[in-house]
């Protein structure tokens, strides 16, 4: 019977770039600059790491298929490297593979790094992909923006909400990860908006305004991880630990069956129970310190926080008006900023969300810290709403 | 050996929804002097519509039983050598044992494939569809219109062709070609002149003598002008008094090429009672004049008369400029991207996706495309899916949005979850927005469009999208 990874795998150093329009810089940089962080805060020495799993959701952008890459960027001698790729949820699955191995006894020490170069595209938003030659016949071309858009609609159409209450709700999401963002040296945006700046800016996608989108940037991040007998060996006592890993992953459900309302995402409600389960949370209202969710849009967080259960169906939209989720909150929700302040380097995201997870369980946060830590969630959802991968982490303290 | 002509047994119209009004457009012009035609509607094909979804929009009904050949007409078809009367089959789901042709050569090619047609008395679908490129400023470029029409012929129709006659003659009173794509048009007081007195009234006069008719008798008209207001001179030489439904057609929608004659056609049938002769006449580098006589309703005829009025006013000059390809906006950056169409690929799935054929699982779900495993929860192994074809099933807006990031021609970028009433799930674009767009629940309809084109390599793929059920009506 499987037991799960709850604490069988510790983080015993973290690294993360600075995000945002790093014209001057390469991936080979940005990895560089993140794995030197985490190698110097996991007090080990480079030789010591046996593996290593990178994650790069966009192979053509700058980086290139494979992880050789990463393999050359670190100069890393004849380990197993490998790349990762699942979309948003691509930096999750980079760790996901990193600890199942340290966790399976196959090695002691591997290595995760997410790395993307989004800004050598040209253009603006996420690039373009195709969808695969056959669903090119009939599948249509939206963007980012345009796909996540469908799901404020639907949340409206299933709750009742006449679009006003809605976009004062995603505007104060925005409006509380610009605080949050401020006070983070490594954010791509550091600076606070005034509501009314979020809710007048331009329409990309109805009803998802300017602010309601996150930033595209460059960006890498990674982690360190052993066995917590080999972290308390190097002198750590109570290392951070993995609780959970869990991933969901759309079948074709929600865009080809006739039965989901679009306002909320199973994926991700899945993959919660799951993690919760694994990390024997019983109450995540109770448990669950801060989250670091995929706000890839505002409506994205809105709706992740009933998924997460963390707001009852319908009452997200109050919640965060009420500031559950701002970092004076029951449930603080992007202390660093999030995407909507980091921008989404795809590979990278999900790492840097563990980081910022990492850094406050490990009372690392600075002007962010939180009083009370015990628990952090970092949650990924990749593709679309009706065609999305979810991936939820919790991590905690060995002790 | 002699044997009867077929006859008509149904028509079909279509426009694109927009109208460019004429006046708004002549006054972007104005400091031009010329520009062309000032009154009336020019219809405006979307970024999505070409000469062959024309065609294929203005055939669907009338294809209930499968014609046993197919005909298409047009001077603009996307491809030269690819059969478009092939993309139909597959578009109208047709069995691949149809016979099928393409054909062209001048705007007279509808009119004639279609005598040729009634007098080999064959069971065919005749569709024409035209979105001509023609020269901002020039006379075509207002007087054109985008439109498809379509004839089903065959046995005891209810309109009989009684007289037919034609002329060959290389009148240049207007041409295009490989060199020159757009029109070149000739001196139009040569045109008037010669076309009526030598071509067209000749034609006709001939055509009643054979139909033993007096020109008196016809009670309608679908003479297709190669100018406007020339058919007071052909009537006046041929004796007719019947008004003409193709200057209707002309000043409301524009000159829709080889599909303007059979559109008013319909028209005229629309108008027609049991035992009136209508006079049909297709014109360029010759004329084929061919007499009706009609016996009952023609099915589809009124129809055509509700395709003409259904429609919104375009008044933006500079957005139809875009949409007609008199001017190359730059989208940016992002429109760089680009798909190629794979033959193996639309080997595989073109037949599918052109028909938008969808299976039913053998737990009576319907889904697309179809897939080995269904999508139905629960569904683990394979089954033998049924062919649905969804083109037809009404459906409504699921979730949607108006994209202004992603590329389109003509933005914003609409598309979202179709939910059809049979319970098919389908992500879609959405097409032919009006007012303020779509909402969640909105009624929708299905028409076929253009897909993706990919300019480096002159490919273009189609697939359906939605659109709203109900267009609004043109003001009279």
């Amino acid at each position: 019977m499987a037991t799960g990874i709850k604490d069988r795998v510790a983080i015993i150093g973290m690294g993360c770039s600075v995000f945002g329009e790093r014209w001057d810089r390469g991936a080979d940089d940005l990895m560089i600059e993140a794995f030197e962080e985490a190698i110097g805060d996991a007090g080990i020495d480079r030789s010591q790491i046996e593996a290593a799993w990178m994650g790069n959701a966009l192979d053509d952008i700058n980086v290139g298929n494979s992880a050789l890459p990463l393999a050359h960027a670190l100069r890393l001698q004849t380990i197993p490297v490998s790349r990762v790729e699942n979309m948003c949820a691509t930096g999750t699955e980079a760790l996901r593979a990193a600890v199942y191995a340290v966790a399976s006894g196959a090695i002691d020490f591997g290595l995760a790094l997410g790395v993307e170069k989004l800004k050598d595209t040209g253009y603006g938003g996420l690039p373009l992909r195709t969808k695969g030659l056959a669903n090119d016949l009939w599948m249509p071309y939206g963007s980012a923006p345009g796909t996540f858009a469908q799901l404020a609609g639907a949340y409206s159409a299933a709750h009742g909400l006449d679009g006003g209450d809605l976009k004062r709700a995603m505007g104060h999401v925005s409006w509380k990860s610009h605080q949050n963002g401020a006070l983070h040296g490594k954010a791509h945006l550091r600076k606070a908006v005034e509501m009314e700046t979020i809710l007048k800016a331009p329409m990309i996608a109805d009803p998802l305004g300017l602010f309601d989108c996150c930033g595209v940037s460059d960006g890498a991040a990674c982690a360190i991880v052993t066995t917590p007998e080999i972290a308390k060996s190097l002198g750590i006592d109570n290392p951070v630990t993995v609780k959970a890993i869990q991933l969901s992953a759309s079948n074709g459900w929600e865009m080809g069956y006739g039965e989901w309302d679009g306002a909320s995402v199973r994926n991700t409600q899945v993959a919660a129970k799951r993690a919760y389960a694994e990390a024997g949370i019983a109450d995540p209202r109770a448990e669950i310190s801060l989250t670091e969710v995929h706000d890839c849009f505002s409506v994205t967080e809105l709706v992740t926080m009933e998924d997460l259960g963390l707001s009852d169906s319908g009452r997200a939209v109050f919640d965060i008006l009420d500031g559950k989720y701002d970092r004076g909150g029951a449930i603080p929700c992007q202390t660093d900023g999030g995407l909507k302040c980091f921008g989404h380097p795809v590979g990278a995201s999900g790492l840097r969300m563990a980081y910022e997870v990492y850094n406050q369980l490990r009372e690392r946060a600075g002007d962010r810290q939180l009083p009370q830590v015990d628990f952090g969630l970092t949650h990924n959802l990749g593709g679309a709403p009706f065609n999305s991968v979810a991936a939820v982490s919790i991590l905690g303290r060995l002790d | 050996m002699t044997h009867q002509p077929g006859s008509i047994v149904a028509v079909g119209g279509y426009l694109p929804l927009l109208r460019l009004d004429r006046a708004q457009a002549a006054k972007s012009l104005k400091h031009f002097g010329l520009g062309g035609r000032q009154a009336g509607y020019r219809a405006v094909a979307g970024w999505d519509e070409d000469a062959f979804t024309l065609a294929a929009e203005a055939s669907r009904a009338l294809t209930e039983s499968p014609p046993a050949r197919i005909c298409f007409a047009s001077t603009s078809a996307p491809f030269i050598d690819r059969a478009h009367a092939s993309l139909l089959v597959d578009a109208l789901a047709l069995p691949r044992t149809t016979r099928t042709l393409d054909v062209a050569g001048s705007r007279r090619c509808a009119v004639a494939a279609l005598l040729d047609t009634l007098l080999g008395a064959d069971d065919s679908l005749i569709a024409a569809g035209e979105r001509r490129p023609a020269k901002p400023g020039s006379p075509a470029h207002l007087a054109y219109g985008d439109g498809g029409s379509a004839v089903r012929t065959g046995a005891d129709g209810a309109a009989k062709l009684v007289g037919w006659a034609s002329q060959a003659h290389d009148l240049l009173d207007s041409y295009a070609s490989r060199g020159h794509e757009t029109a070149y048009p000739s001196e139009e007081r040569f045109v008037r002149d010669v076309a009526s007195s030598a071509i067209i009234a000749p034609a006709i006069t001939d055509a009643c003598t054979k139909a033993g008719i007096a020109a008196g008798d016809i009670k309608w008209a679908a003479v297709h002008e190669p100018l406007s207001g020339m058919w007071k001179d052909i009537a006046r030489r041929t004796g007719i008094t019947a008004p003409n439904l193709a200057a209707t057609l002309a000043e409301q929608a524009g000159d829709l090429g080889a599909a303007h004659a059979l559109f008013a056609l319909g028209l005229a049938f629309d108008a027609a009672r049991p035992g009136d002769h209508v006079l049909l006449a297709g014109f360029g580098s010759g004329c084929d004049a061919l007499i009706f006589r009609v016996d009952a309703k023609v099915p589809g005829a009124s129809s055509v008369r509700a395709a003409l009025g259904a429609g919104e006013a375009l008044t933006d000059y500079v957005r139809f400029l875009s949409l007609s390809g008199g001017v190359d906006l730059d989208f940016g950056v992002r429109s760089e991207f680009e798909q190629k169409a794979q033959a193996t690929v639309v080997e595989r799935y073109g037949r599918d996706t052109l028909g938008f054929i969808g299976g039913r699982d053998e737990q009576g779900n319907v889904q697309f495309p179809k897939t080995p495993i269904p999508v139905r929860p629960g569904a683990t192994g394979r089954e033998t899916l049924e062919d649905v074809r969804l083109a037809d099933l009404p459906a409504k807006v699921a979730s949607v949005t108006a994209d202004r990031l992603n590329y389109t021609p003509d933005p914003p970028f609409w598309f979202g979850l179709v939910q059809f009433d049979n319970g098919a799930r389908i992500l879609m674009e959405l097409t032919d927005a009006s007012g303020a767009g779509f909402a969640v629940g909105d009624a929708l309809g299905m028409r076929l469009r253009i897909k993706s084109i990919d300019k480096k390599r002159g490919m273009r793929t189609y697939f359906w999208k939605g659109a709203p059920a109900q267009r609004p009506q043109m003001e009279a």
